[in-house]
C-alpha cells in the first residue's frame, strides 16, 4: 500500500465533489465529475497494488523470473486494473454524452448557469 | 444435466433485444414501422426464452449458465453467470413483456415520427430493456454494474429525446449527473469489495464475507444503498426522477417508472439479501428509515403538482420508498408482499403513465389546471385511468389490495414508526391521485377542446393488457402467491440458498411462509380507513390549493442541478457513516 495514492484519490475526489456542489457553470460540473472519477481511477490502481509486486504481464518476465513464478507471486491485481479500464471507457461515453448536452443547453438557453437551467421546479 | 440445455439459452434473451437495438435505427432509415415491428419481434423472443426457464425456476431451482463456460473450480468463479433464479426471473420477465407492450404503444403515440427518430428510439429502448433483463439474470457484481451503466446511458439519450425541448435537455443533464454520481458510487463500493474479498461472483462474495464484517464492507454496502438508492429514486437521492419523467415522451416516462427504477430495489435487494447477509441489522434499519422518509415525501409532493407527469413520477418515489422500507423489515411475509408490489408496481404505474401519454397525444395538454371534463370525451382512458388509481390506492379486488395488505402486516408487529409513515403516505396517496382523477376526468369544463384525437387501437391492446394485469393479480391472490410472489421472495429471504446454486448448479430455495386472508374485516377496514380520509384531504386541496404547510418542503425542491447534488452527497456520507460508525 502507498499512503500518498490514497491521499490524492481522496483530495481529487473532494475536489470533485466540491466543483458539483458549488460551481454553477455547467461544464465545471461536468469536469468536476470527471474529477470525482479519475479519483476512482487511482483509488483502484491502488488498491490493486502489492509491495514490491510487479506489473501483470507474463510475457518476457523481468530476470530471475519465470513466468510461473510471477502468476503465482507477486504481481498487481490484474482484475482491478481491467475494472479501472472499464471505468475508464464507459467515463469517456459519459463525458461525451454529458458535454453534447452542455452544448445544446447552450444553443437553447444562452447561458451555461445552472441557475438559468431549472425551470423544472417543486 | 437436463437443465444445461434451457440454461444455454439464457444469453439469448438479453442478446435478442441488443440485436434488435442495432437493427432498429437501420430498419428505421427504410420505415419506422419496420423498426419497431422488429423491435417488437426481439422482445417477444427474448419473452419466450424467459418463459421457457421459467417452469423450473419458479419450481425452486435457480438455472445457472456460465457463460463461455468458464466454469466455477473449488468455489471459485472467474467469468461472468447468469443465473434465472424467480426474484430476477420476475424482473427480467416484467420487462420483457411489460416493454413489448410500450414497444406497441409507441407504434400509435408516436408512429407519425420519421423513420430515423423511431428507429434510434426503438434502438435505445431495447437497450435500456436488455439491461434490465441482464440485470434480473446476472449472478456477477461487476456484471451488474455493467447492466447498471448500459441503462443510464440508454435512459440518458431517451430523457433527452426531444431535443428541441429546452426542459427535456434540463432533465437530462440532472439525470446525468445524479445518476452518474451513482454509477460512481457502486463502481466504488464493488471494487472495494473485490480488493477486500478477491471475489465478483455473487456465490463467492457471500463465502468469503463470512460472519465478521470489516468496515470496507459496510463502506462498500453504504455505497450500494446510495448508488442503487438514486436509480430507485428514494429521497434524498430523486431529484432527477420527476424531472426527467416530465420531459420525457410518455411511454418513455412509463418506461423509467413502471421498469427502470425497480433496477434500484433489485441492487440493493441483491446486495441486502445475498452478498452481504451477514451484518443485516443496521443496514435493515437504515432501508426502513430511507424508505419511510421517501414513502411520505414522495406522496406529499405528489398531492401538490400541476403536471399530470410529475404528479405520477413523485408517486414513483412514494412507491418506491414503500419496496425498499418493506424490504428492509425482511420477514417473509414483508418481502413476498414487496415482491408482489413490485410486480403489481410495474403494472399499474405503466397504465397510469400511458393514460397521461394518451392524454397529452390527444389534447396537447399536460398541466392538470388546463384539463378537465376527460370522462366525456375519453371513456376508454378514464376506465383505464381509474382502474389504475384503484390499485395504487388498494380498492379490492385490484392488486393493490392484496400487496399493500401484505406489506401493512408484516409491519403492524414490531415498526409502529414505520406502521404510521407508510399510512400516512397511503392517505395522501389516495388523495393526489383522486385529486388528479377529479380535476382532469369529471371537473366540468365549460370551453371545449380545440382538437381531440381517436385513440388507436395499439393504445387499446395496452390498455386492455395493463389494466387486465391489474384486476387479474388481484382477483387470484392465491395463485399469484404460489406461484409467483411467494417462489420470488424466495431468492431474497434463502439468499445463501441462491448464493451456493449460483456456484453448484442447483440446490432447492425453500419457499417463505406467507398468507392472505382475502376478506379480512381488519385488513378491509385499513383500506377503508385510508381511502375515506385521502378522499377527504382530496376534496380540501382541490378547494384551496397550494396547502401552505407543504410551502417548505416544496421550495427544497428549488430545480437546482447544485442542490439535488447537495442532497445526494449527505445522503450518501448518511449512508456510509450510518453503517460504519454503528
Amino acid at each position: 500500500m502507498i499512503l500518498v495514492n490514497y491521499v490524492v484519490a481522496a483530495v481529487v475526489f473532494s475536489l470533485g465533489v466540491y466543483t458539483i456542489l458549488t460551481r454553477r457553470n455547467l461544464l465545471k460540473i461536468v469536469m468536476g465529475l470527471s474529477l470525482m472519477e479519475s479519483a476512482g481511477y487511482v483509488l483502484l490502481i491502488s488498491m490493486a497494488y502489492r509491495r514490491g509486486s510487479t506489473a501483470p504481464v507474463l510475457l518476457k518476465p523481468p530476470p530471475g523470473e519465470t513466468e510461473r513464478s510471477l502468476a503465482r507471486g507477486n504481481v498487481a491485481d490484474p482484475v482491478l486494473q481491467n475494472i479501472a479500464l472499464t471505468a475508464v471507457v464507459i467515463g469517456v461515453a459519459v463525458t461525451a454524452v454529458l458535454l453534447t448536452t452542455v452544448v445544446r443547453v447552450a444553443q437553447h438557453y444562452r447561458s451555461l448557469d445552472a441557475d438559468d437551467v431549472r425551470g423544472l421546479r417543486g | 444435466m437436463s437443465l444445461t440445455g434451457d440454461a444455454a439459452l439464457l444469453p439469448v434473451a438479453v442478446v435478442a433485444p441488443i440485436t434488435g437495438a442495432v437493427l432498429a435505427p437501420v430498419l428505421g432509415r427504410l420505415s419506422g414501422r419496420l423498426a419497431l415491428a422488429c423491435s417488437l419481434v426481439a422482445m417477444a423472443v427474448s419473452a419466450l426464452v424467459l418463459v421457457s426457464v421459467a417452469g423450473t425456476t419458479y419450481g425452486g431451482r435457480v438455472v445457472v449458465e456460465h457463460i463461455g463456460n468458464w466454469r466455477p473450480v473449488h468455489g471459485t468463479q472467474l467469468g461472468v453467470t447468469f443465473a434465472a433464479d424467480p426474484f430476477g426471473l420476475t424482473f427480467a420477465l416484467l420487462a420483457a413483456v411489460i416493454g413489448a407492450v410500450l414497444l406497441l404503444f409507441t407504434a400509435s403515440e408516436l408512429g407519425d415520427l420519421g423513420g430515423r427518430e423511431l428507429g434510434g428510439f426503438a434502438s435505445l429502448m431495447q437497450l435500456l430493456l436488455a439491461a434490465l433483463i441482464a440485470s434480473g439474470l446476472t449472478a456477477d457484481i461487476l456484471n451488474l454494474f455493467v447492466w447498471f451503466e448500459v441503462a443510464a446511458l440508454a435512459s440518458y439519450g431517451l430523457t433527452a429525446f426531444f431535443l428541441e425541448r429546452p426542459i427535456a435537455l434540463e432533465a437530462a443533464f440532472k439525470t446525468m449527473v445524479l445518476t452518474n454520481m451513482a454509477a460512481f458510487y457502486v463502481f466504488v463500493a464493488i471494487a472495494v469489495t473485490y480488493a477486500g474479498h478477491g471475489a465478483l461472483n455473487v456465490g463467492q462474495v457471500r463465502a468469503a464475507l463470512g460472519a465478521d464484517p470489516r468496515s470496507a464492507d459496510l463502506v462498500a454496502l453504504g455505497l450500494v444503498v446510495a448508488g442503487f438508492g438514486t436509480k430507485a429514486g428514494l429521497v434524498p437521492f430523486h431529484g432527477w426522477l420527476p424531472d426527467a419523467h416530465t420531459a420525457a415522451p410518455g411511454p418513455v416516462s412509463a418506461l423509467f417508472s413502471g421498469l427502470m427504477v425497480n433496477l434500484g430495489v433489485l441492487g440493493i435487494a441483491r446486495f441486502v439479501t445475498v452478498t452481504h447477509a451477514l451484518h443485516r441489522g443496521q443496514v435493515m434499519v437504515l432501508l426502513t428509515v430511507v424508505g419511510g422518509l421517501s414513502a411520505v415525501v414522495g406522496a406529499l409532493m405528489a398531492l401538490v403538482q400541476d403536471d399530470l407527469k410529475r404528479l405520477l413520477a413523485y408517486d414513483t418515489v412514494s412507491q418506491m420508498g414503500v419496496l425498499v422500507a418493506a424490504l428492509g423489515v425482511g420477514t417473509p411475509e414483508s418481502l413476498t408482499g414487496m415482491v408482489y408490489q413490485l410486480v403489481n408496481h410495474a403494472l399499474f404505474k405503466t397504465l397510469l403513465f400511458l393514460c397521461a401519454g394518451a392524454i397529452v397525444h390527444a389534447t396537447g395538454m399536460t398541466r392538470l389546471s388546463e384539463m378537465g371534463g376527460l370522462a366525456r370525451h375519453r371513456p376508454l382512458v378514464t376506465v383505464a385511468f381509474v382502474v389504475g388509481v384503484a390499485a395504487i390506492s388498494g380498492v379490492p379486488p385490484m392488486n393493490g389490495y392484496v400487496s399493500l395488505g401484505l406489506i401493512h402486516h408484516a409491519v403492524e408487529t414490531g415498526h409502529p414508526v414505520l406502521l404510521v409513515a407508510l399510512t400516512l403516505a397511503q392517505v395522501v396517496t389516495v388523495a393526489a391521485l383522486a385529486r388528479a382523477t377529479y380535476l382532469a376526468f369529471f371537473r366540468r369544463r365549460d370551453d371545449d377542446y380545440d382538437r381531440i384525437e381517436k385513440p388507436s387501437v395499439g393504445m387499446v391492446v395496452s390498455f386492455a393488457v395493463l389494466a387486465g394485469g391489474c384486476v387479474a393479480f388481484g382477483a387470484l391472490p392465491g395463485l399469484v402467491l404460489d406461484h409467483l410472489a411467494r417462489p420470488a421472495a424466495s431468492s431474497l429471504t434463502a439468499g445463501g440458498a441462491y448464493a451456493r446454486a449460483v456456484l453448484h448448479y442447483g440446490g432447492r430455495l425453500p419457499l417463505p411462509e406467507a398468507t392472505f386472508v382475502y376478506l379480512d374485516p381488519m385488513q378491509l377496514l385499513v383500506i377503508g380507513g385510508t381511502i375515506l380520509p385521502g378522499l377527504l384531504l382530496a376534496a380540501r386541496v382541490v378547494r384551496h390549493p397550494g396547502p401552505r404547510l407543504m410551502r417548505p418542503l416544496q421550495a427544497l425542491h428549488t430545480g437546482g442541478v447544485n442542490d439535488y447534488a447537495t442532497y445526494a452527497v449527505l445522503g450518501a456520507v448518511v449512508c456510509v457513516f450510518g453503517l460504519v460508525l454503528t
